[in-house]
């Protein structure tokens, strides 16, 4: 009984990483960038939520609000900073290390006009508990981010594979000399591929902060357990990704059965090390 | 006038983790945000050995850069294998999981309460009580470790170093072991963060994990990067100045509660603008 | 490179002579204390109402004329409740500004000092922290509160009497969390209780429910809770997973918000005791905007102490050393300042209360002392 409800709530949190990561791989598959200040996109899209619920404007706008915003900034990141690093031929630890500044920007800026302290969202129906038979009880804000999760990855999905912009982003990651030649302009996809990837991030960014409350300096590690799910489920294979990251937090969950929970993510990035050790190219490397 | 001295202290610490990550990161290319890791079991190493009076500072400190050296080694292994961008993920897993030890495995490291009273360094039987003794001790580490470094460097293996970060193909044309050369300057970099880290238990006289953190190593980085790569200029020069930085934060007024988010603000803005403008740092060269 | 070097040369000179003008103190008939505080960082809220604490008590006793014709300054430092930080601050304060007492909180960072404090024989006054190592740390660090160990001794013998004694232990992974889970493995099966299960929670994470249902798993009677951030994450997610079990804590519990939320309906906990008058209550809102919160009127508490002595000392005519300032407490023994309390020992015992949350309100059902 105890395994079916840590099971439930593994896959509960394990959707809302999913699509961390597969906006994850959708960048770095496109790029080739190691975007880490995607955990402040990440962070910022569910305290501007909280923002605008405070102004007082309805759940939807608010949400949608900010899910603009994070937009915006993942294209201004793009356009600014990798671009213009880019262009004087920067090298990837140069462009990884502003990456982590701005990550460090992002979060304290937060930190400086929200506070360090947890900020719980006020919407009540959010806690409304349903019972799904058994001894299984999720809130409704647990529902909506499998709901919502699943949504965004079969979106990514259609978009990748069925229309032009999706195709031509997906001509440019596996291809960018050619891309350039045949005037598909890499650099303009690049700053698409951030907007969207930003929007994305922004769905867990909400989701999961409306369940636990928001805090700061709490992307990090979602982020680096996202980006495990992408190197493992193969780099560019988004359903690789998402699968993964369920089943990763779903050991982490499950582990709890066998493991005492202080030691789940040192687990987690154990295995992942030695992994990197043993066979670095993936689970699923196929789809490079 | 104790309290320059703490400064100067510190300082001196942090400038040996200084080069130890401006050899890795500089010099053999590796990124590594993992450096406070390794500075930390050298830490608790020696405080291990003191706290138990099972050996003298000199002998403890030996060991904690021997184990360092392993530990560094072993944890770069995997940036030989894989990628650049793999190695990041790893390294970030590398630290995280450092901390997760520090943290749970409270028999060794007093967990997260940490280990108080850690005796004061000893030289040849006699040990070293008042702060200004231990100041030199500091200095003294500081001054041999620039040493080192600064003779490496002239020397033909750093003449190699610098050739494979220029074209690592030629090199390894050229019928040199880029992996060998490699590894040696991520074991020389365990040595120097072992050592800080001894130096640093003593001194402090308490360890816990929080000093150790992923923040920790990201403060590094920003010192290497502040000060400049590959020099040893810059890696005297960014600890130096960025410990000063709490200090002149004070100066500016702005509130309490929003300081410590503020400083590690400018840390951020700190390498966005060096990585956007000046690349080489301070006093460095070209990353 | 030689450019190079003269400005290396030029910008540690200048970090050097900021250090500098920023520590230089003058010299009058001022009496200086000092406090080394989180100022900054995620303890700041209660670092920032220490500090009030102290500075209300002091701004008054200024007001009234200092202490026999001495004005009282505290000189605060930021430790961002880092131990590293909280040593540089203590060196500050001690060889440069040679001062007899240093206020401290936070357990890692008056552990660290602690060995300092008896070597340099600096009086630290804790009224923040409670791991009970900070007990017997140095005989110059005082605790004018009880630690955790005394606190649960209390909740302990409390839930024995009502019949719970099958137990699981819910904590946070850090020193205060753990000094608690050690408390609860320790003294809870000395009243006939056992524990049947414990589970950690990293700090400041706050997806609680895995741990609460392994706990759960183990169908304990009572839930003994040591975690310092998240209180109405875990409330919250208790309610949602439909648990029955009685949740039980100590000080930690005294969270507004998570008193006043329904989820926390029927959790019970010890209480430091500490009372403000009214009138003192209403001072300090007019001049802050907020009401006196707990380590306010600890602080608050702790620098009347601090004052009662230096009156002795300076009414005697013996200098104001750490020294003197430690022999004068024990020598005084009891005081009365917000509430009585008395030290035996470095730590003093203080009246403690039990209390149950009811109808959004923390509400006492028992009284007890700290002993």
């Amino acid at each position: 009984m105890l395994a079916l409800q840590l099971a439930c709530n593994g896959i509960v949190t394990g959707c809302a990483l999913g699509v961390v990561a597969i906006s994850f791989s959708f960048i770095y598959a496109t790029t080739k960038l190691f975007h880490v200040a995607h955990a402040g996109v990440y962070t910022l899209g569910g305290y501007l939520a909280w923002a605008m619920l405070r102004q007082g404007l309805p759940t939807p706008i608010a949400f949608l609000v900010s899910i603009a915003c994070c937009t915006v900034l993942g294209a201004l990141i793009q356009w600014q900073l990798y671009a213009r690093l880019e262009r004087r031929r920067a090298t990837h630890l140069v462009v990884l290390i502003a990456s982590l500044g701005a990550l460090a920007v992002i979060q304290n800026i937060i930190a400086a006009v929200f506070t360090a302290n947890i900020l719980l969202f006020d919407l009540p129906w959010g806690s409304r508990v349903i019972h799904l038979g058994g001894d299984v009880r999720l809130t409704m804000t647990q529902l909506l981010t499998v709901a919502a999760s699943l949504l965004a990855y079969a979106a990514l999905m259609l978009f990748s594979h069925g229309t032009i912009l999706g195709k031509q982003i997906r001509a440019v990651a596996s291809n960018p000399f050619l891309a350039e030649i045949t005037r598909l302009r890499p650099r303009r996809t690049h700053i698409y591929v951030m907007a969207i990837a930003s929007a994305l991030v922004c769905l867990p960014g909400i989701l999961t902060p409306l369940d636990l409350g928001l805090q700061p300096y709490n992307g990090i590690t979602p982020l680096l357990t996202a980006t495990i799910a992408m190197i493992a489920g193969g780099v560019g294979s988004i359903t690789g990704a998402f699968v993964l990251a369920v089943v990763i937090t779903e050991l982490q969950n499950l582990s709890l059965l066998v493991i005492p929970g202080e030691w789940s993510i040192g687990v987690t990035f154990f295995i992942f090390v030695i992994f990197m050790l043993f066979r670095p190219t993936g689970l699923f490397a196929a789809a490079r | 006038m104790d309290f320059w001295f703490s400064y100067v202290a510190l300082a001196s610490i942090y400038v040996l983790l200084g080069l130890s990550t401006n050899l890795l990161v500089g010099i053999a290319g590796i990124f590594s945000v993992s450096q406070a890791a390794v500075f930390g079991v050298g830490a608790y190493i020696v405080a291990f050995f003191l706290m138990n009076d099972i050996l003298s500072f000199l002998p403890a400190l030996a060991i904690a850069a021997a184990g360092c050296i392993a530990l560094n080694v072993l944890v770069t292994l995997p940036a030989l294998r894989v990628s650049g961008d793999y190695f990041v993920v790893t390294s970030f897993g590398i630290q995280l999981l450092a901390t997760a030890i520090f943290t749970n495995w409270t028999a060794g490291t007093g967990g997260a309460n940490g280990l108080p009273g850690i005796p004061p360094a000893d030289l040849f039987g006699k040990a070293l009580e008042d702060t200004s003794s231990m100041v030199m001790l500091c200095v003294g580490g500081m001054i041999l470790g620039g040493l080192v470094f600064w003779l490496v460097m002239r020397a033909p293996f750093g003449r190699l170093l610098r050739a494979i970060r220029e074209d690592e193909l030629a090199v390894a044309a050229t019928g040199k072991s880029v992996l060998r050369a490699k590894v040696s300057a991520a074991a020389l970099a365990g040595a120097f963060a072992g050592t800080a880290g001894g130096l640093y238990a003593t001194f402090l006289s308490f360890i816990d994990p929080s000093s150790f953190d992923l923040d920790s190593s990201i403060l590094l980085l920003t010192m290497v990067v502040v000060g400049g790569a590959r020099t040893l200029a810059g890696s005297v020069l960014g600890p130096f100045l960025l410990l000063a930085l709490p200090q002149i934060l004070t100066l500016i007024d702005i509130p309490t509660t929003i300081a410590a988010a503020m400083r590690q603000l400018i840390y951020g803005v700190l390498l966005i603008a060096f990585m956007l403008f000046r690349p080489q740092g301070l006093a460095g060269e070209r990353l | 490179m030689r450019q190079t070097a003269r400005f290396a040369i030029a910008a540690i000179a200048l970090a050097c002579s900021v250090v500098t003008a920023s520590t230089s103190a003058s010299a009058d008939d001022t009496i200086r204390f000092g406090a080394i505080l989180p100022l900054t960082g995620p303890g700041a809220v209660i670092g920032t109402e220490q500090m009030r604490g102290i500075q209300f008590a002091t701004d008054k006793a200024n007001a009234a004329g200092g202490v026999r014709g001495h004005k009282i300054e505290v000189v605060f430092e930021d430790n961002q409740a880092k131990p590293d930080q909280s040593i540089l601050s203590f060196n500050k304060l001690a060889d440069l500004q040679k001062m007899p007492l240093i206020f401290t909180a936070y357990s890692g960072p008056s552990l660290a000092m602690a060995p300092l404090a008896t070597r340099k024989k600096v009086l630290l006054i804790n009224a923040g922290a409670q791991a009970d190592k900070l007990a017997t740390a140095s005989p110059y660090l005082v605790n004018t509160l009880p630690t955790i160990g005394d606190e649960v001794k209390a909740i302990s013998r409390y839930l024995a009497g009502q019949g719970k004694k099958q137990a699981a232990i819910l904590y946070e992974n850090d020193a205060a969390g753990i000094a608690g889970r050690d408390d609860y493995v320790k003294y809870f099966p000395e009243t006939g209780g056992t524990i049947l299960a414990q589970e950690p929670t990293a700090f400041g994470q706050t997806d609680y429910r895995p741990a609460l249902l392994k706990l759960a798993d183990a169908k304990p009677q009572v839930m003994l809770v040591s975690i310092t951030a998240g209180l109405l994450q875990m409330a919250q997610q208790y309610k949602q997973l439909g648990l029955k079990f009685t949740v039980a804590g100590t000080t930690f519990f005294s969270d507004p918000d998570t008193i006043a939320d329904p989820s926390s309906e029927g959790f019970v906990h010890t209480q430091v005791r500490i009372d403000a008058p009214p009138a003192l209550d209403a001072e300090f809102k007019k001049k802050y905007g907020v009401p006196m919160e707990f380590f306010v009127k600890q602080y608050y508490n702790a620098m009347q102490i601090v004052l009662t002595i230096t009156d002795h000392l300076l009414a005697e005519g013996k200098p104001l050393t750490g020294e003197n300032m430690h022999d004068e407490l024990f020598k005084i023994g009891k005081f009365q300042g917000l509430i009585p309390l008395e030290f035996k020992t470095n730590t003093a015992t203080v009246p403690l209360d039990i209390n149950e949350m009811k109808g959004g309100k923390d509400v006492t059902i028992k009284q007890v002392s700290s002993e």
